[in-house]
């Protein structure tokens, strides 16, 4: 065999490989650094309180900003139980640092979970985890609850839309209105999506919507979907 | 290229085919951990950056 066929068929086998370790490999360090992480929160909770107990519907306490790649709670899709890791930790920016450990990122333009405004998160389609795989799954109603060292956040899908990378109003107070002064609590995903290769590409951006339907004290007990 | 290593690794047949089992799992580690990490920001075909902005 000629040298220039062994190259080329190097090359070829390298190009597998890379595959390979993109949609294998990636996920299998970044899901165990997500685990990780997800123990060490949970090591500094309270005991979850497996009761059911009643979502309310007043204004629900709002945490303090975090420092950069710090963990802010858990975010649970009962949807993806089953399909992807379903309870990844939500850290504080959208750096790929932080979203290559399969966790949520929190834009740190956005507001705050539970308060006025929009609780934007970012993560990986596929690759590092595949955090949001699934995102086309979810179908209005279905929930999106943010755990945090208090409280349980419960929110609604309520839409999605699919754009081109470069419109940031979708994570926006109001999305698509950043001059509007917010009055609603949202809650946005958004992912890489492609018009042409569907999760494998990233030449555009999923965006989610979700809005807040109601919060629970941690020591009243646990949602309806979580326990 | 292949064949001329295969030659010149020591022992007889069966003493090479671990040798050369060893060194393909060598690069391919090296690859794996410290080749692709580096190259993939240049090639986002898959990984990408999902957030906008």
């Amino acid at each position: 065999m000629g040298g220039v066929g062994e190259i080329l068929i190097t090359l070829g086998v390298v190009l597998g490989l890379f595959v390979v370790w993109q949609l294998w490999w990636t996920s299998v360090e970044a899901t165990a650094q997500a685990d990780k992480v997800l123990t060490e929160f949970r090591a500094t909770l309270p005991p979850i309180n497996p009761a059911a107990a009643e979502l309310r519907t007043d204004d629900p306490p709002v945490p303090d900003p975090v420092g950069y790649g710090e963990t802010i709670g858990t975010l649970v899709v009962p949807a993806w139980y089953g399909l992807t890791n379903n309870a990844m930790p939500i850290a504080e920016g959208t750096g790929m640092d932080v979203l290559d450990q399969a966790m949520a990122g929190h834009y740190e333009t956005s507001q705050q979970v539970g308060d006025v405004g929009n609780f934007a998160l970012a993560g990986h389609r596929r690759t590092h985890g595949n955090s949001f795989r699934h995102v086309d799954d979810l179908e209005k109603g279905d929930q999106i609850i943010v755990e945090t060292a208090q409280t349980w956040y419960v929110y609604e899908v309520t839409d999605h839309e699919i754009v081109t990378p470069d419109q940031v109003d979708v994570v926006a107070p109001v999305p698509h209105h950043p001059d509007q002064k917010p009055t609603e609590r949202l809650l946005t995903l958004t992912t890489c999506h492609s018009l042409t290769l569907g999760e494998y590409g990233n030449d555009h951006r999923w965006i989610t919507y979700a809005t807040f339907v109601g919060w629970m004290d941690r020591a009243d007990g646990t949602p309806d979907q979580v326990r | 290229m292949y064949a001329w290593i295969f030659r010149h690794l020591p022992g007889n047949t069966f003493w090479r085919v671990v040798q050369s089992l060893v060194l393909v799992a060598a690069v391919v580690t090296a690859l794996f951990l410290w080749v692709f990490p580096v190259i993939a920001p240049y090639l986002e075909l898959l990984g990408g950056d999902p957030a906008v902005g």
